[in-house]
């Protein structure tokens, strides 16, 4: 809590990381002439209360010095900024906290939760013993596998971490279990190595929240981490082995993997800033030129679908940081615009899209996928053919692309429909928690993560129904592909960490 | 931190726009989801969803119209039935196209919007269509055309349930003839005459003209008319068939007098005669088993007064779709408000589960209560003084003939609409035989066979 020295009047600290300024749009408004409009922010980290001039006219002074780098507080400093002096005074309790009034959410206990999830993949398994109408004690060992993870994955989190949440988790196990159970009636041998990546993403997730615990270190490697995925880019444009169009493979011995998944985490990580970075570097030229560089990348690639999801998920940091629709507006038309050359020069890019809208005249050329998918998901009605009585899985991509058709085909359109809104899901995740986060850095990467996967999501399921034109990317958690289900689960890691209950004992 | 939460809201844009492409997925599966599945390549599907792997279509009464075996498309034994519910239940190569067999494919295919083409029996076997047609009317309305071409039906006014629906010419669908598509005689053939089709409506208009007259004239009741044979309009005649003299409306309808209602209809002008003819259902397609009808016409916005006169004993460009007018009885009977008819009862799946069951729908008001009470009489005495009751004993029905010039050297078409007023044979009718000349001796004869058999 800050007090005016003159006057005493109180004035409450809201927030994890606030903005100090003469403008109305900042956390603590100081309506005082000599006082820039973002004039300083006021953050509270591990050490204590950190106070950072955000390149003022003034000046911000702590005990009338003047502060030239970040300085960390003791009760009873004395901040003065134009004309005005606040002091810090300890407020009973975290400052943060003074938000948290009201009823609190109850909340059914995780471990409940995610024995419903295990239930329900009991159920899936049972399900897939059953397949082709022949039984096999085999269509168990997802459960196993699944059951196995996910405990351990409990008991890691809520007794080696002490955290006491479990939701990003328990509804990212639900997913994953459905597509690992869709994916073993189809390819045991891909289960396997779905199965390897889940556990793989799942030690990524934890390593990724360890790692943003202090922000600011994250700010530090920023640059590395950009500086690595246009490495990795490079790598992949020099060494890629095309696979259906798109050049986005990198085949290492007996692995091959995606690079555009993991820099699908990176570019979240070059995207978000603490509070203090957004108000010091008001303009995106960074981020700008290296998402310029990402999705500049995936079009030579001819990856499209990436292209636009990094697209979007640009459009979402980019607006979250600079709030300027004016921005928004001048990319956009530079997207149409560079699109429009594309198109001059490279015409037979549109060829792959020729089919949409009108994919029952292309049958069984380029609107084969997409017919396909529309007749077995008709197929499967509201509950479904079975699992592993589908057709559709024999088409090509169908494990991955066109995974929604398969799912609808074989568990039905009730349950696709759960899956598609537990994804949306994590967009409420992500803005219930957007102002209690630890920093802005947390609460942007959230909302960008969610909004990348919701995005992906819609790529996915209007894609083969021809909604969208097929672009050929991933559902996540559901679609086979290990380099995406890792991806995912580090997505998923940003979302955790924007819940400051994450770090509730670090904190 | 306040403003980026006040921007995340961005977020919601996505979700928007998420919600939008899953609205108009699961439209078109609601819509479309049949056509969807019902592909050649559907593994799902045996025989890739041709008839010959069909289900059944039956009657009322259980009859087996349409059947498959081996791949193969099979229809009644009895070839008069066949040839009867032709357009009813339509032919293997789907040239026709209101019948159910194209209709309702995807169902007889073994689809539904709930369980997809999920089969118990592991393998997708088509579903069951059961009609409210009774082949046995059927076959006699088609014995009683004679060979003549026309439409008849006849439906349950209070259930909707149409019980007739005949359209001729037809042919048989287990042997289509080869010179279907040369002979003249199979000229329209593939037309559901009762739905798709429109007559000069003759006399049967005069129920038009009638309710518009009682609608806006008072002391009709007692007015007298004269009928000298003819009057002269625009220096052209207007003709009546006989000499009527001094006759009041309700004879004139019962002996329908031409001069009477061509009199009126320029007394009440085009504006009243339009209104009432779009009240009572001119200009509207109504939707049988999701089959739009054919609208019936009614237009003198360019009409001299001469052909004003015509336009009001249904002639002119006046046409008239026999569903529409069946509909009409239906109202008139039921005080003004139609049950809309329908013929398909019910899809069954495997073990008799039911998928789709037809029921009655209210249609909108043609007639206001006190007028349909009216007209009711006036139906009623055109059979008791002119027709003879005879013709449908016992059942108190209501009735109005027909004889519409078609001009072209062609003999007039004969037409009788109705309905009986008792509630134990709640039936409402409509036949029209092209070139059947006096309405009561060809229509009407159909019309008595087939209420004696429905109430049978
Ligand atoms: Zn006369």
């Amino acid at each position: 809590m800050l007090e005016e020295v003159t006057s005493h009047v109180k004035i409450p600290v809201l927030y994890w990381e606030n903005s100090l300024g003469r403008s109305r749009s900042c956390d603590i408004v100081l309506p005082d002439p000599n006082i820039s409009r973002d004039h300083a922010v006021l953050m509270r980290r591990e050490s204590g209360w950190i106070i950072t001039d955000t390149g003022s006219k003034s000046g911000t002074l702590v005990n009338h010095r003047k502060i030239s780098q970040p300085r960390i507080l003791k009760p009873g400093d004395v901040i003065t900024m134009g004309s005005t002096s606040l002091a810090l005074k300890r407020a009973g309790h975290t400052a943060a906290r003074a938000k948290k009034q009201g009823v609190a959410r109850k909340i059914p206990r995780p471990s409940g939760l995610l024995l419903l999830v295990t239930l329900s993949q009991l159920l899936l398994g049972v399900q897939a013993c059953l397949a082709q109408n022949s039984f096999s004690i085999y269509g168990l060992l997802p459960f196993a596998f699944l059951t196995l993870l996910e405990w351990t994955a409990f008991l890691v989190s809520s007794k080696g971490f002490h955290r006491v949440s479990f939701e990003v988790e328990t509804i990212g196990f639900l997913l994953s279990g459905i597509g690992l159970s869709l994916l073993y009636t189809i390819s045991p041998q891909d289960a396997l190595v779905q199965a390897t990546a889940m556990t793989a993403g799942v030690v990524l997730y934890f390593c990724l929240i360890s790692f943003m615990n202090d922000p600011d270190r994250v700010m530090q490697w920023r640059l590395f981490i950009e500086i690595g995925a246009a490495v990795l880019f490079a790598v992949n444009l020099v060494f890629g082995v095309a696979s259906h169009g798109a050049q986005n493979w990198i085949s290492l011995g007996p692995i091959t993997v995606q690079p555009s998944e993991f820099i699908k985490i990176a570019f979240i990580f070059a995207g978000a800033a603490t509070l203090d970075k957004l108000q010091t570097k008001k303009n995106l030229t960074e981020f700008l030129i290296f998402s310029g560089v990402c999705i500049g990348s995936l079009i030579v690639m001819r990856d499209f679908g990436t292209a636009c999801i990094f697209f979007v998920t640009f459009l979402i940091i980019a607006f979250m940081r600079s709030g300027s629709i004016r921005t928004i507006f001048l990319v956009c038309a530079g997207a149409v615009f560079g699109l429009f050359i594309i198109l001059r020069f490279r015409p037979y890019v549109m060829d792959r899209f020729a089919a949409w809208g009108h994919v029952w005249q292309y049958a069984d050329t380029s609107g084969y996928q997409q017919t396909r998918t529309l007749t077995y998901a008709a197929s499967g009605g509201l509950f479904g053919i079975g699992l592993g009585d589908g057709y559709l899985k024999n088409v090509f991509a169908a494990s991955s692309d066109l995974v929604f058709g398969v799912l609808w085909e074989e568990l039905g359109l009730i349950l696709s429909l759960l899956v598609v809104v537990a994804i949306m899901l994590f967009i409420f995740y992500a803005r219930s928690d957007v102002t209690r986060s630890r920093s802005t850095f947390y609460s942007i990467s959230a909302c960008a993560a969610a909004g990348m996967l919701l995005f992906q999501t819609c790529l996915n399921i209007f894609g083969p129904t021809d909604i969208l034109p097929l672009t050929g990317v991933t559902l996540p958690f559901i679609s086979a592909g290990g380099s995406s289900m890792l991806a995912v689960w580090g997505l998923l890691a940003f979302l955790k960490a924007s819940d400051e209950r994450t770090y509730a004992v670090a904190g | 931190m306040k403003t980026t939460g006040t921007r995340s809201l961005v977020l919601w844009i996505l979700a928007g726009g998420f919600l939008v492409g899953l609205a108009l997925l699961l439209y078109g599966y609601v819509f479309h989801g049949g056509d969807w599945a019902i592909q050649p390549y559907n593994g799902h599907l045996v025989g890739g969803g041709q008839l010959g792997y069909a289900g059944q279509v039956l009657d009322r009464n259980g009859v087996v119209l349409a059947y498959s075996q081996d791949g193969e498309r099979f229809y009644n034994d009895d070839q008069t039935v066949r040839q009867a519910c032709l357009h009813a239940v339509g032919d293997t190569d789907g040239f026709i196209s209101t019948g159910v067999q194209t209709q309702f494919r995807t169902q007889l295919s073994g689809y539904n919007f709930f369980t997809g083409l999920f089969s118990p029996t592991g393998e997708a076997s088509g579903h069951n269509v059961t009609l409210t047609l009774d082949s046995n009317l059927q076959k006699i309305a088609l014995e009683k055309f004679n060979g003549k071409r026309g439409a008849a039906i006849l439906y349950n006014y209070k259930s909707g349930e149409i019980l007739c629906m005949v359209s001729t010419p037809t042919f048989d669908p287990a042997a289509p003839p080869s010179d279907i598509d040369s002979n003249p005689q199979y000229e329209g053939v593939y037309l559901n005459r009762v739905l798709s089709s429109t007559y000069t409506p003759g006399s049967i208009f005069k129920i038009v003209t009638t309710a518009a007259a009682l609608d806006s004239i008072s002391g009709l009741d007692t007015r007298q008319f004269e009928c000298n044979g003819s009057i002269i309009v625009n220096n052209s005649k207007i003709t009546c068939l006989s000499k009527h003299g001094n006759i009041t409306m309700q004879d004139g309808l019962a002996k329908s007098c031409n001069i009477v209602f061509a009199e009126l209809a320029m007394e009440l002008g085009a504006e009243k005669m339009t209104d009432m003819a779009q009240r009572m259902g001119f200009g509207q397609s109504f939707e049988i088993d999701g089959i739009p009808t054919a609208a019936s016409f009614y237009d003198v916005s360019k009409a001299n007064d001469n052909e004003l006169g015509w336009s009001g004993i249904g002639q002119y460009t006046d046409m008239v779709n026999p569903c529409h007018m069946v509909i009409l009885m239906g109202a008139i009977a039921n005080g003004g408000t139609p049950v809309i008819p329908y013929y398909v009862q019910s899809v069954t799946g495997a073990f008799g589960f039911p998928f789709y069951r037809g029921h009655p729908s209210w249609g909108s008001e043609l007639v206001d209560e006190t007028l349909a009470g009216k007209l009711e009489a006036l139906l009623r005495y055109n059979v008791t003084s002119d027709y003879g009751d005879d013709m449908f004993p016992g059942m108190n029905v209501c009735a109005k003939t027909g004889t519409a010039e078609v001009g072209g050297g062609k003999q007039p078409n004969g037409w009788i609409i109705g309905y009986s007023a008792n509630d134990a044979t709640p039936y409402a009718f409509a036949v029209v035989v092209e070139e059947g000349n006096y309405g009561i001796s060809s229509a009407g004869r159909i019309a008595s066979a087939l209420m004696a058999a429905a109430a049978g």
